[in-house]
């Protein structure tokens, strides 16, 4: 900064003085140089003085980050124009870490993939994690510190800070909290540890609205103290997940997806089987093999019903699935496990802890290990106890970081008024969010991306978070921040990262820490099994059940796209498709049918939700498989200071959070428009020339029960002449619909958001999709996720039909789209079957909430009027051809962005050409099949049809 | 016929006085062709007497301006276009063709109807052809133009429409010779060419007429420059007669061609309600069966405001209602057949689409299509309303309309249900596309207005024969 600042004219006189400045002047602005060697009058100085701060303050732009910025003349030594610099960090969500790489080019991140070395990726990645691209360049971030939301710097937050110091050392930090959110990171934890020893009297508080409470209680509950669970899916012969989240919000959810997948299909080894009880249709119901409808009262008896089924051996008064389902897990004993999910009360997650021991899944099919989290509290409490202080007004300092609890806390606790109270408030947030803006100091958090940190993973494995950029936006990290409380002056993160770790690492420093930073996790740090017995009282704390059989149950989830808010502003996510809904930019609420049905609600018709007083106004949707008294609301829209992308999107439904009063729903006039991707009715029967399904039982009779039937000869066949033909298989057993791989195309081919009003209109650009199928009863159907993308058939419709032979095929099979030659007549999209092709409408390319260097640089951006679709990531292959080419080798092994994505490995790409190849033991797989095979399109890609392991015992689906 | 006796009759001849015999206003089942009181000599001066008027016509006035303001709509629509982008319309995926497409079909068929009347029935000597065709070729020539805007508006790059030429480039790529889109816009190409020549061929000898009788120095330039010298010698008549009879020989296939080319679009892709043989020759029939309804709307109306009863009689409305019968029961013929064949295929996708098809949300435009294309033109079984003037003009209203509504079952309906579920989709038609369609329908009203106006609206050297047969004395009649 001292070295920019010094090439300002610090004044008139200096610059005057100089001589060669004034040659120079004189040369570029003869008046200039004559005005500025004559002796000024008032009013020309005053002139002249603001032209000169206008300039300074242009140019003193770039001096928000305190380093060097010189052009990259040179490039540096490790960056080769056109290829690729990978660095591994982690993405940490609610404390918890998975590994990532992002991946460079020319020195910009411009793609994320999971960290194949990392236990809680495996090489997978989920949309959050994807998405942080967007996040890091978010046009919206801010970069300046407020304070009383006026623009204030760094000087004048260090010395108000610095008062604070002094006042915290004179009483002993009395009065000053902190709240964070969840934190696993051992350098922050520190930090915090050192700052309560330094201040005894401060206090520190926890708080995720996507709360784990229920899940440390029953722990407590089971085993006297806080242990994490680690369930080992992959060794669980039967599965019963109660309310499950295993794929979608548990810590370590990517690792379990992979894990539960490796069991799913009948050709690569013996099935599993999962029996799902839950209230709201979740992504492990949707895969399950049985999926019970239970009411949140019922819920708790079924499990009371399999407790006392299992350790008492009591026959049970529930009905006769549940007994099937016992006799199931004590046949598996060893190999069973049951789950329970953060959202139900502790009472029952100890009650499956009692059931999990006496199956003897311990050290099987589970282990216990010592809280991964800092400090594990309730965080509710916590959090209430804090909002007490601050309106009684013990609290005088509050230190907010990273965490928005004006918008997070349930609005009857009354943070937002509580904060008013607060005399010295500040909030380290990456946007100017809610809490920020009622915040007395808002100081702009740099991204994970911009500096230095550490996280745990699920396991306990620990993670260094390297910047993979210099900030974008200037601002502060939580290291930095938090210094600023310690000492006068600010700590490098980079500083307090290493000190961390210098007496953790083994061996040799400087080594260790290279390879902890090149792999991307820290060796040996995994907690070690807990040795916790079980309490003999775990099971006698019985459950209540308070909810008479018609009142109506008002269930909170996390959005699968938004989370809790925290990525409100992140166009890719917000435009995600649910996975069971398939509706972007908004949350309506779910309702069963037969409730939709007995009020007389259509989709997107306006309701009032009540809950005692407190009551929002929100549209519907019907959702199959809900329970009839259930209504779910899904957290994280509704932002009112998310940024220009997520303001008022949705309806935020924290107001009606941790309130006790009857809920209630009225009709009210009005009607929302909903943007669903999907625009058909349950079917009867998924068409069996789309998606082909069997049970395990179909499996054994006849492996090849789902097989392509027909084989009639081909009167044009032309085999490309090519040295490779590329091929995808997809394993249906295998997807669970979490949407990584949309994600993952659309960040690897620069495919646009086209934003709600396009969507509704059907113009959403995704080139992969996930399909998503009901067949049975809508009260409670199966479900079925298909991924369709472009299928590359050998005899392309398309291809046929385009009057300038914009899509064509090349020599390695692939049916390839030349941008430049389109002109848009959109013949190809009517003629394609499976309907995978996009059309621009708009310019949407140019249109998107990003700045151009985000963008893949080997991936065009298409222009209006232009069709496209997916390529089989061609940039990808062509890297690999040249890498082939220039190592005088066949062209190798070749990852498309949705393979490399998928947590569960549904996507198999390679050279079919090749025998030894994946793909070509995968579409030797009995189940293997082409869609839409009477088409006789000869598509590259074909499907694993879908296996499903019903219990024989059970007859039936449902409850 | 014999040119020779012809020839003077193209130059200026007296102004007779209106002949005795009074025709009948109302048009009659028993009507002749022509009645005995139209001369040559003063079906010139009535004809002439149009296009060289100097006062104004207040009905036209009053019909053209509308249609002008609905012509500016349609410019106003294509700049926005130009400059927005195709996104403006109701199109989406997975319905990418719309009102775009669905109009150039429909305006495709006005046009063919024109033309079967003026070549096909030109090549079988119909004598009631001949004081209609003239308008029956204007509506087929502004037809086309309207018909013609639509490929290259409908196009996502319109600016790159050339790539659809053979041309020689730098880039060496030809178009794409398997594509149905690209043999449509080299038939469409086609006909428009051939219809400008037709219409234009077929009017010289009557401009030259138009030309001799001006009275002012600018009408005697312009009607002069496009009567191309044209003075009624023997060998100019020879040249003129073989040009027109070639391109009437050439315009009945052409038409039939362009319409199977349409057909063809459809035909050729795998689309589900799309994917079948009999479309060729369904919309040619489906052409037919427009063309006459328009032709009909034009000349009811026409023959009384320019007090033509006695050229456009009720014996042109019997046939013509006639015709327009007979395609009806083809066109029902085919609907019958879709189902048939459907049903008789089995294809599960096909069989869905028909269903939503006929009980969807759009039932209503099949049905619709069903009952005004199908159903209604059964009243022309009735002797008395074929020649019931306002009869006609609401059946060949609701003809037209019905076929605008096949149009779109067909266009629209069938991409609303491709073979995945999860592509099915809805369309709804924006602001724009409505205001493209009436925007061309305004502009080829303003066409067929000004086509009356500045253009003779009879062919009079053909009228001049066939009064020469029917009304003059018989040595005239021989024909060579």
């Amino acid at each position: 900064m001292n070295r920019q600042a010094s090439t300002f004219w610090r004044s008139l006189e200096q610059a005057a003085a100089d001589p060669a400045f004034l040659a120079r002047a004189a040369q570029e602005f003869p008046g200039l140089a004559q005005a500025l060697s004559e002796p000024l009058e008032r009013r020309q100085a005053l002139k002249l003085m603001a032209a000169s701060l206008v300039m300074a303050g242009v140019s003193a732009c770039d001096t928000k980050y305190g380093g060097e910025l010189i052009p990259a003349v040179e490039i540096a030594p490790n960056i080769i124009a056109g290829l690729p610099n990978c660095y591994a960090t982690a993405h940490v969500l609610d404390g918890y870490a998975s590994g990532i790489v992002v991946k460079h080019l020319m020195g910009r991140p411009v793609k994320v993939e999971g960290n194949a070395k990392h236990p809680a990726s495996l090489g997978a990645i989920d949309a959050y994690a994807q998405a942080q691209l967007l996040d890091f360049y978010d046009p919206d971030r801010e970069a300046q510190i407020n304070a009383r939301a006026q623009p204030s710097d760094r000087q004048s937050l260090q010395a108000a800070l610095a008062m604070q110091r002094a006042l915290f050392a004179a009483n002993h930090g009395k009065g000053l909290r902190i709240l964070t959110g969840t934190i696993s990171s051992p350098t922050l934890a520190g930090q915090l540890d050192a700052l309560r020893t330094q201040y005894p009297q401060a206090q520190w508080t926890q708080w995720e609205p996507v709360s784990r409470d229920a899940v440390r209680q029953g722990a407590r509950l089971a085993y006297g103290q806080v242990v994490d669970v680690i369930a080992h899916l992959e060794r669980a012969d039967v599965l019963v997940a109660i309310d499950g989240d295993l794929l979608s919000t548990a810590p370590g959810r990517l690792r379990y997806a992979r894990d539960f997948a490796s069991r799913r299909n009948p050709t690569r080894g013996p099935m599993n089987r999962l029996y799902a009880i839950e209230p709201t249709p979740t992504l492990l119901g949707s895969v399950a093999d049985h999926r019970f409808i239970a009411e949140p009262d019922q819920l708790q008896r079924i499990v009371g019903a399999l407790a006392a089924g299992i350790l008492q051996n009591a026959p049970s008064a529930m009905p006769e699935w549940v007994g099937a389902i016992v006799e199931d897990l004590k046949a598996a004993r060893g190999r069973a496990l049951v789950h329970v999910g953060a959202d139900q009360p502790a009472q029952i997650h100890a009650m499956a802890h009692a059931i999990n021991e006496a199956l003897g899944a311990r050290g099987a099919t589970f282990d216990l290990i010592d809280a991964v989290a800092h400090e594990p509290i309730d965080q509710a409490d916590a959090l209430r106890s804090l909002i007490a202080d601050m309106s009684s007004g013990q609290v005088s300092h509050l230190l907010i970081i990273d965490s928005n609890p004006v918008y997070t806390a349930p609005a009857s606790w009354g943070f937002a008024e509580a904060l008013k109270q607060v005399p010295f408030s500040v909030a380290l947030a990456g946007s100017s969010d809610e809490t920020a803006l009622s915040s007395l100091w808002f100081v702009p958090k740099t991204h994970d991306w911009e500096g230095w940190s550490d996280a745990r993973a699920y396991d306990g494995t620990a993670t260094i978070v390297q910047p993979q950029s210099l900030p974008l936006f200037g601002g502060m990290s939580a290291h930095e921040l938090l210094s600023l409380y310690t000492g006068a002056s600010p700590l490098s993160a980079e500083e307090a990262v290493r000190s961390t770790w210098a007496s953790r690492l083994a061996g040799d420093f400087a080594r260790g820490w290279r390879e902890a930073l090149a792999n991307g996790v820290v060796p040996g740090t995994a907690s070690a099994s807990s040795t916790v017995r079980l309490r003999a009282d775990a099971v006698q704390a019985a459950p209540v059940s308070s909810a008479t059989d018609a009142a109506l149950t008002l269930l909170f989830r996390p959005d699968s796209s938004l989370w809790d808010g925290r990525y409100a502003n992140n166009p890719w996510l917000q435009e995600l498709p649910r996975p069971l809904t398939k509706l972007v930019w908004d949350n309506p609420l779910l309702l069963a049918p037969a409730l939709a049905k007995r009020l007389g609600l259509q989709n997107g018709d306006q309701v009032r939700l009540s809950v005692g007083q407190a009551n929002v106004l929100a549209p519907i949707w019907i959702m199959p498989g809900q329970a009839p008294h259930c209504i779910t609301a899904s957290l994280g829209s509704g932002r009112r200071a998310a940024g220009s992308i997520g303001d008022g999107i949705g309806v935020d439904y924290y107001p009606l959070r941790a309130l006790s009063g009857a809920v209630q729903l009225h009709k009210e006039q009005g009607h929302s428009q909903l943007a669903s991707t999907v625009h058909h009715n349950l079917l009867t029967d998924t068409p069996s020339e789309i998606l082909r399904h069997g049970t395990l039982a179909d499996f054994n009779a006849n492996p090849q029960f789902a097989a392509n039937r027909i084989a009639e000869p081909q009167l044009y066949r032309r085999p490309p002449p090519g040295p490779a033909a590329w091929a995808m298989s997809v394993d249906l057993n295998a997807c669970i619909g979490c949407n990584a791989c949309i994600i993952a195309c659309q960040a690897e081919n620069n495919i646009p958001v086209v934003g709600k009003a396009q969507v509704l209109r059907e113009r959403e650009m995704h080139w992969l999709r996930v399909d998503r199928y009901f067949e049975g009863e809508p009260e409670n159907p199966q479900s079925f996720f298909q991924p369709v993308l472009c299928m590359h058939c050998e005899q392309a419709p398309c291809e046929n039909v385009c009057p300038v032979g914009a899509t064509v095929h090349d020599s390695e099979g692939l049916n390839v789209m030349v941008y430049n030659r389109c002109v848009g007549t959109r013949f190809c999209s009517n003629n394609c079957p499976y309907k995978v092709r996009r059309f621009n409408f708009y310019g949407f390319g140019e249109e998107q909430h990003r700045p151009p260097q985000s963008f893949n640089p080997d991936v065009s951006v298409r222009a209006r009027g232009v069709m496209e679709k997916c390529s089989y990531c061609i940039q990808r292959i062509a890297e690999a051809r040249i890498v082939a080419d220039r190592e005088g080798h066949p062209v190798g092994e070749v990852k498309t962005a949705c393979q490399s994505a998928c947590p569960t490995q549904v996507f198999t790409f390679g050279n079919l050409a090749d025998p030894d190849s994946e793909v070509a033991k995968r579409k030797a797989s009995p189940l293997d099949f082409a869609m839409l095979e009477q088409q006789a399109t000869k598509p590259r890609t074909t499907y694993e049809a879908l296996v499903r392991n019903p219990n024989p015992a059970i007859k039936g689906q449902g409850t | 016929m014999s040119d020779a006796t012809l020839t003077s009759l193209t130059g200026a001849v007296p102004v007779r006085a209106a002949d005795a015999a009074e025709p009948r206003y109302r048009a009659h089942l028993d009507d002749p062709v022509i009645y005995p009181n139209v001369t040559v000599a003063s079906m010139t001066d009535r004809v002439c007497a149009i296009t060289l008027r100097k006062g104004p016509y207040l009905w036209w006035w009053l019909a053209f301006i509308p249609c002008l303001a609905l012509t500016a709509l349609l410019v106003v629509a294509i700049a926005y276009l130009f400059y927005a982008g195709i996104g403006i319309w109701g199109i989406n995926w997975p319905v990418m063709w719309g009102f775009a497409i669905l109009s150039y079909v429909w305006w495709i068929a006005i046009a063919s109807g024109g033309t079967i009347i003026s070549a096909l029935f030109y090549l079988l000597r119909a004598d009631w052809r001949t004081s209609i065709n003239r308008i029956a070729e204007s509506m087929m020539l502004f037809g086309a133009a309207a018909a013609g805007i639509y490929p290259i508006l409908h196009l996502g790059r319109p600016w790159l429409f050339y790539w659809l030429f053979f041309y020689p480039n730098t880039m060496t790529l030809w178009a794409q010779f398997r594509s149905p889109l690209l043999w449509d816009f080299w038939a469409l190409m086609t006909y428009v060419l051939s219809s400008v020549l037709f219409w234009y061929f077929g009017l010289i000898p009557d401009l030259a007429s138009v030309r001799d009788r001006a009275d002012s120095r600018i009408k005697q330039r312009i009607y002069g420059v496009f009567a191309c010298g044209f003075r009624g010698s023997s060998r100019q008549w020879r040249h003129q007669r073989a040009a027109y009879g070639i391109m009437a020989a050439l315009m009945a296939p052409v038409v039939v061609s362009i319409h199977s080319i349409v057909g063809l679009d459809f035909a050729g892709a795998a689309t589900p309600g799309w994917h079948s043989t009999e479309f060729p020759p369904f919309f040619v029939c489906g052409a037919l069966l427009s063309g006459f309804a328009i032709v009909l709307l034009l000349i009811v109306p026409l023959r009384r405001l320019l007090h033509f009863e006695d050229m456009m009689t009720g014996r042109h409305l019997n046939v013509l209602c006639k015709l327009l019968l007979t395609s009806s029961i083809c066109i029902a013929y085919w609907y019958l057949m879709d189902a048939f064949t459907t049903f008789y295929g089995g294809d599960r996708a096909e069989r869905a689409m028909f269903l939503a098809r006929v009980f969807g949300p759009d039932k209503l435009v099949y049905w619709g299509a069903i009952l005004l294309n199908c159903l209604l033109p059964q009243l022309f079984w009735s002797r008395w309303l074929r020649v019931h003037e306002p009869a006609i003009v609401l059946i060949c209203l609701g003809v037209v309309l019905g076929m605008w509504l096949e149009r779109y079952d067909i266009v629209v309906t069938s991409l609303q249900r491709p073979h995945l579920p999860s592509a099915w989709g809805i369309y709804h038609p924006t602001f724009w596309d409505w205001a493209t369609l009436l925007g061309t329908i305004g502009m080829f009203l303003s066409g067929i207005l000004l086509s009356v106006r500045y253009v003779p609206v009879i062919s009079m050297h053909e009228m001049r024969t066939l009064i020469a047969q029917k009304n003059a004395a018989p040595a005239v009649t021989e024909r060579t």
